[in-house]
């Protein structure tokens, strides 16, 4: 009795072990910036992103909304108040996989251009998105960079005054 | 001058006035500025705890909120665009507060024990609670 509990402790951890073979890169200050493709005064920034990539091709971003910053604070109160309802829908989400993972090699230096497909949770409303975007390997440092549009009416925002798409860029500097 | 032409030109007038005065508000309107706001006084722990245990009643007290936070510093280090970032230790080691100052607080030492007070932007579960836009108390 005493031999198979010993045994199944080892089972059990060598099982563990397994599971947690792989690799999460993460980062708690990614940056996001998005810019109204009609207006150049419409762009905000947001350095508390947190994201992490696991080197099975597992990618997850997290924001909140009242962390991006506007050049005028008068945009910046309409943004949160009428457009993202920041008080109702705090954070943006994006869990998705990197689909050609494969071809990024995480112990060689270079730049791997990779496509993301996921679902962004965004205004309370979650879609399914792709983007194209870049891993950079520099000495054991990973960094990610992505650019993709973003469609006003597919999450429900309201902004029509203002713009009915902005272009966005992310980029993370995993530790 | 006809009746109907100077009511015309009025109501242009009274627009572009109107216009003139949203955009000057727009342009004009000053960002807020934490170190001029009374704020909520909370150690690092309580805050953590306060989104662990019912985030909808934290958001409710916190978010939007001026917060003078104090806390054991975990880590310093610097953003994208080479802002200051202290990361504040809670009793989940996976989980801190997350820093961000506006102004340089200068040199920072791990281990030591600060008052930050900045502005709470919400809580991301498993990772971090979140106040920028801050300065150093002391």
């Amino acid at each position: 009795m005493k031999l198979f509990s010993i045994l199944s402790f080892i089972c059990f951890f060598s099982a563990n072990m397994q599971l947690h073979a792989q690799k999460i890169y993460g980062t708690r200050n990614a940056k996001i910036s998005f810019v109204a493709p009609s207006d150049d005064d419409v762009k905000a920034v947001n350095n508390e992103v947190s994201s992490r990539l696991a080197d099975n091709g597992a990618i997850s971003f997290s924001l909140l909304i009242k962390g991006f910053k506007f050049g005028y604070a008068e945009m910046q109160d309409h943004f949160n108040n009428e457009y993202l309802e920041s008080n109702k829908y705090p954070r943006a989400d994006f869990k998705g996989t990197i689909t050609n993972i494969k071809e990024v090699n995480f112990a060689k230096n270079g730049t791997y251009k990779v496509t993301v497909n996921g679902s962004l949770t965004l205004h309370g409303v979650a879609k399914n998105i792709a983007a194209n975007g870049t891993i950079t390997v520099n000495n054991g440092k990973i960094s990610a960079l992505a650019k993709f549009p973003i469609i006003m009416k597919d999450f429900k925002i309201e902004a029509s005054a203002v713009t009915d798409k902005v272009n966005a860029e992310i980029s993370a500097v995993y530790q | 001058m006809k009746t109907w032409l100077k009511i015309v030109l009025i109501l242009i007038g009274i627009g572009m006035i109107s216009g003139g005065i949203v955009a000057y508000k727009i342009f004009t309107k000053p960002h807020r500025d934490v170190t001029a706001e009374k704020a909520v006084t909370l150690t690092a722990q309580g805050l953590y705890d306060a989104f662990r245990t019912n985030e909808a009643n934290a958001n409710q007290l916190y978010l939007d909120k001026a917060i003078e936070l104090s806390g054991e510093v975990l880590e310093v280090s610097a953003n994208q665009d080479g802002k200051t970032v202290v990361n504040f230790k809670t009793n989940d080691p996976l989980f801190v507060i997350n820093c961000t100052f506006k102004t340089n607080p200068g040199e920072l030492k791990t281990g030591s024990n600060i008052t930050f007070k900045g502005i709470c932007t919400g809580y991301i579960p498993d990772a971090n609670v979140v106040i920028n836009e801050g300065v150093l108390i002391k």
